[in-house]
């Protein structure tokens, strides 16, 4: 009698499930049962009930519990995997320097990445009620219809929702412009400070020394001051009630603040009551609707309150108050205080900030570097497998799981990484200060000081690395069969080289694509330094006058002999500072935004700026004279130069004469385009003297000068650079990144090149024996290299025409806002891989020559 | 008394497999269940009761041999132990006591 089968597929799930011991019996008492029903009920019921049964016996007294069930000394093992992965790391120096080596640098830029994303984000989180506070910021389009964001607001912004919407429970007004000398018993201390609303300590959790926090800064002129400042003014703290002077204004000591903590987005000196203010004449614009530059305006929401409300109110308050505008208009938005720091690169910031995509970028290019690093011990790990495969083979005959086998691999990488971590810290502290002075944020927001919180951080950290270095071999190699191994076979899985050349591909790719971002970046920065701008720059040593008589300081520094001569004007154009208005010619309706700078008579040929048409400013001279460029004529439709001469110009409030035109210059820099542009003679507007200066000793020049100075003005430093130094300042930032993306680079193109060195040396270990016999047999060291270099050289070719695509790519991405761009050729970008492929030549040359020089006898005797 | 007490469905087991005597194991201990208390039984439900009825000592269990009328796989024979005679018997008596404290005339 032949009776079906029992359904497989279930009996399969039971057999995998089920406990060892119950298996035999249950399987046994179901299949019985099986024929039984087969033979009453038909097959098909009997099959219905068999997997019903099944189903039913999926409890957890059947089923194995997920932990290892194997009673073994897990301490034991643990030890024995610390014990043959440190024999192992012993035994090959070479890779266990490599891959510690390359783990420990890429780590310490993850060391600086995590300490500084930890930084950024503990800011203002100090606050006790930071999660309610708010911040007002204004979107302003101006007469030129550019809209930009800004972080302040009009105080009238603040002032009307106190007084008329409700939805708040503080409002804060804060105005900026309180910096520059504080006055006490005729000597000046420099600082810079807040005007504040009374209830600010309502708001901001900042704890005070001595005052009360509800009334210090209610009254009229009174001011708070940081315990630093008292101290640097009295020597004291306990100054309650003195007075000092700031301005015309003298001021009453009310309090002592503890300081403002480094973490903070808003640190000042002092803090004055903004009643002060308010009593005052001069300062009522301050409540108007289009002073918006230095103020600022926090709100404190109930625990239930709105904004999404409050937005309302804000929206309401724009749209009437910008009707009544006419220039521009502004809207308001809300902003909670976690955003504010780090921000999205608003204008006008209350104090020193960060932008999140300057913390992305950090990321990104740390994660770049991580993973090579990851990559390179991957491969190196999978490469060396051959070598560790005896060992997998025993323990699993033995009754190692491949969970176990995988688990010691693991472990393994971690404890490389922690190794690794040891270095990285070291690493760590010898980056730190050059990250901290990358750029301008950086140096003003960043410490990257160590606390016992980031040590965790960094342990875990580097777990985490272990574990993603160690994930693709340890799967690899706890999948090798024990008899494959142990019959001495070679398993050089497929699987395994394809996925090494894969990894290999990958980092060429980013090592190649990074240094030609270094490349172009470095280019850019080379190119705005040394750009025409039209007029010269060189040897130019800009002074600000810094509230002094200008008349009076160019009758004392003309004395000097060094200086060739002496110039003054408004601004100092080129290096990011623009004024604009409008201009239209008297006989046409058309207007276009013209900028400006206002300059004495020896300006334009102090600076060499070519006069084309028309003269110079000539000493008393009408401020109704202007100059006009190049870019003015064509955006005026005046056909000549000479035609220019004479013409009427609304400009400024006033009816103005053009007298001369100019060659085109660049004012801006190289993100703006040469716009119309006139400059105006007006002597009250003088904030800088340009002199220009031939000197052999600049450092003694320098201090002739700074003594000068000192005689006319004691209470402040000379404030003096040249010109060319102020441009290189501007593109500061253009600098940063090209350091940036240089260390960075460096570093994963250092780990590239130690991945590769380490595969050049393995490949030629393996190939040996090959390489001798070829040698014997009369094969040539070309031969050889070719054998060596043949894979490598692909991968290379093959990663240089992903590289090279893409990175010029992104380069164009980052730099769309650049108007002058530099030109280059695209075999230029080809230079910057070259590099890169001459150390991987030399590497792969090194070593298949000294496999080649071998002893033919050496390698083969042991045969 | 948490150790030897004994569920419903444990006491019926347990009776099962001393009426089935020399033959108790899975399929039979089902069927005779199945055809006393007319109620359907998992194996499931079975192997639980069996498990536990082991762990608290009331029966052993030993393999028999192999049969082909099972795919080649031994049958496990159970035995109530005198311990679970015991927990028998105590159920029984505090069942007849309850019996017996019942008012005449219901």
């Amino acid at each position: 009698m032949s009776f079906p089968n029992p359904p497989k597929f279930l009996t399969k799930i039971l057999r995998s499930l089920c406990r060892e011991p119950f298996y035999e019996e249950l399987q046994g008492d179901l299949e019985e049962r099986f024929y039984r029903d087969c033979k009453y009920n038909g097959p098909s019921k009997a099959r219905r009930k068999y997997n019903l049964e099944i189903i039913k016996l999926l409890r957890p007294s059947v089923i194995k519990s997920p932990q290892n069930p194997l009673p073994m000394n897990q301490l034991g093992i643990f030890k024995n995997y610390f014990t043959v992965s440190l024999r192992n790391l012993k035994r090959q120096k070479l890779f266990s320097t490599i891959n510690i080596i390359g783990l420990a640098i890429s780590m310490a830029v993850g060391l600086i990445t995590i300490s500084f994303i930890t930084e950024m984000e503990n800011y203002d989180t100090f606050h006790e009620k930071a999660n309610r506070i708010y911040r007002v910021t204004t979107t302003r389009t101006n007469h030129l219809d550019q809209s930009n964001e800004y972080a302040s607001t009009s105080l009238l912004a603040g002032q009307r929702i106190a007084d008329e919407y409700g939805g708040t429970e503080e409002v804060i007004q804060i105005y900026k412009g309180m910096w520059g000398d504080l006055e006490r018993d005729q000597k000046v201390y420099r600082f810079s400070g807040h005007y504040v609303s009374s209830n600010y300590f309502n708001v901001f959790s900042f704890p005070l020394i001595s005052g009360n926090p509800e009334t210090v800064l209610t009254e009229p002129n009174s001011i708070v001051l940081t315990e630093k400042l008292a101290l640097k003014i009295f020597q004291s703290v306990d100054v309650l009630g003195n007075t000092i002077k700031f301005k015309e204004g003298t001021y009453t000591i009310t309090g002592i603040l503890e300081g403002f903590p480094k973490n903070s987005h808003m640190r000042v000196d002092a803090l004055a009551s903004i009643s002060t203010l308010k009593k005052d004449e001069e300062y009522s614009h301050n409540w108007e609707w289009a002073t918006m530059w230095s103020s600022y305006v926090y709100l404190l929401l109930p625990e239930d309150g709105n904004p999404e409300m409050i937005k309302k109110h804000l929206t309401d308050i724009s749209k009437q108050e910008n009707e009544k505008a006419s220039t521009f208009s502004m809207h308001l938005h809300l902003e909670p205080m976690t955003d504010v720091f780090p921000g999205d690169g608003k204008y006008n910031e209350i104090g020193p900030t960060m932008t999140r995509s300057y913390i992305q970028q950090i990321i990104i290019l740390t994660l770049i570097v991580l993973f090579s690093a990851c990559f390179n011990y991957a491969n190196l790990s999978i490469a060396r497998s051959l070598k560790r495969a005896k060992e997998i083979g025993i323990r699993k005959v033995i009754g190692a799981r491949r969970g176990q086998v995988f688990n010691q691999f693991i472990i393994e990488a971690i404890l490389v990484a922690l190794f690794s971590l040891v270095i990285a810290v070291g690493l760590f502290m010898i980056i730190r200060p050059y990250f901290i002075d990358l750029t301008y944020s950086t140096r003003q927001t960043t410490t990257l000081e160590l606390t016992p919180e980031l040590v965790l951080y960094f342990i875990a950290f580097a777990t985490i690395v272990g574990i993603l270095a160690g994930l693709i071999p340890s799967s690899l190699m706890s999948g090798f069969k024990p008899i494959t191994i142990l019959k001495g076979m070679s398993i050089k899985g497929d699987r395994g080289i394809s996925l090494r050349k894969v990894m290999v591909g990958v980092q060429f790719i980013l090592s190649i694509g990074l240094a030609t971002l270094v490349y172009l970046t470095e280019k850019q920065y080379r190119y705005a330094l040394n750009y025409d701008l039209g007029f010269n720059t060189e040897n130019i040593l800009n002074v600000e006058v810094q509230g002094n008589d200008p008349e009076i300081l160019k009758a004392a520094f003309s004395q000097v002999p060094e200086i060739i001569s002496i110039s003054q004007s408004a601004f100092i154009p080129s290096i990011g500072n623009t004024n604009s208005d409008h201009a239209r010619l008297l006989d046409d309706a058309d207007s276009f935004p013209t900028y400006t700078n206002y300059v004495d008579v020896n300006y334009l040929k102090n600076l060499d700026h070519e006069v084309i048409a028309g003269s110079n400013f000539t000493d008393g001279a009408s401020s109704d004279q202007i100059i006009v460029n190049e870019s003015f004529l064509r955006k005026f439709g005046i056909q000549s130069p000479d035609e220019a001469i004479g013409k009427r110009v609304r400009y400024y409030q006033n009816n103005r004469t053009v007298i001369g035109v100019v060659k085109d210059f660049n004012y801006g820099t190289i993100y703006n385009r040469i716009e119309p542009f006139a400059f105006q003679f007006n002597e009250d507007r003088f904030d800088n003297l340009n002199f220009k200066i031939q000197s052999k000793d600049m450092v003694s020049t320098l201090e002739k000068l700074d003594k000068i100075w000192s005689e006319i003005d004691p209470n402040h430093e000379l404030e003096a650079s040249f010109y060319n130094q102020q441009i290189q300042d501007y593109y500061q930032h253009l600098e940063a990144k090209t350091k940036m993306y240089g260390l960075l680079a460096f570093i994963a193109i250092s780990i590239s090149l130690l991945g590769m060195f380490g595969m050049v040396v393995y490949t030629t270990e393996v190939k040996m024996k090959e390489l001798t016999i070829r040698k014997v047999l009369g094969a040539e060291l070309v031969n050889l290299i070719v054998i060596i270099s043949k894979n490598f050289s692909w991968l290379f070719l093959i990663a240089t025409c992903i590289a090279l695509p893409t990175s010029y790519y992104l380069y164009k991405n980052l730099t769309e806002g650049i108007v002058h761009q530099m030109e280059f050729n695209v075999f230029e970008l080809i230079l910057g891989a070259l590099p890169i492929f001459i150390i991987g030549c030399v590497i792969v040359l090194s070593q298949t020559i000294k496999a080649a020089r071998m002893n033919p006898a050496k390698t083969l005797r042991d045969e | 008394m948490k150790g030897t007490y004994l569920g419903e469905f444990q006491e019926i087991v347990l009776l099962t497999i001393i009426v089935l005597n020399e033959n108790a194991y899975g399929v039979s201990i089902q069927d005779e269940i199945e055809e006393r208390t007319k109620r359907s039984v998992s194996r499931g439900a079975l192997h639980t009761a069996l498990t536990r009825l082991e762990e608290k000592g009331f029966i052993q269990s030993e393999y028999g041999g192999a049969t082909s009328e099972r795919g080649g796989r031994r049958k496990r024979f159970y035995q109530v132990t005198s311990l679970g005679r015991v927990a028998l018997n105590e159920a029984k008596s505090v069942r007849d006591e309850l019996w017996n404290l019942i008012p005449q005339g219901q």
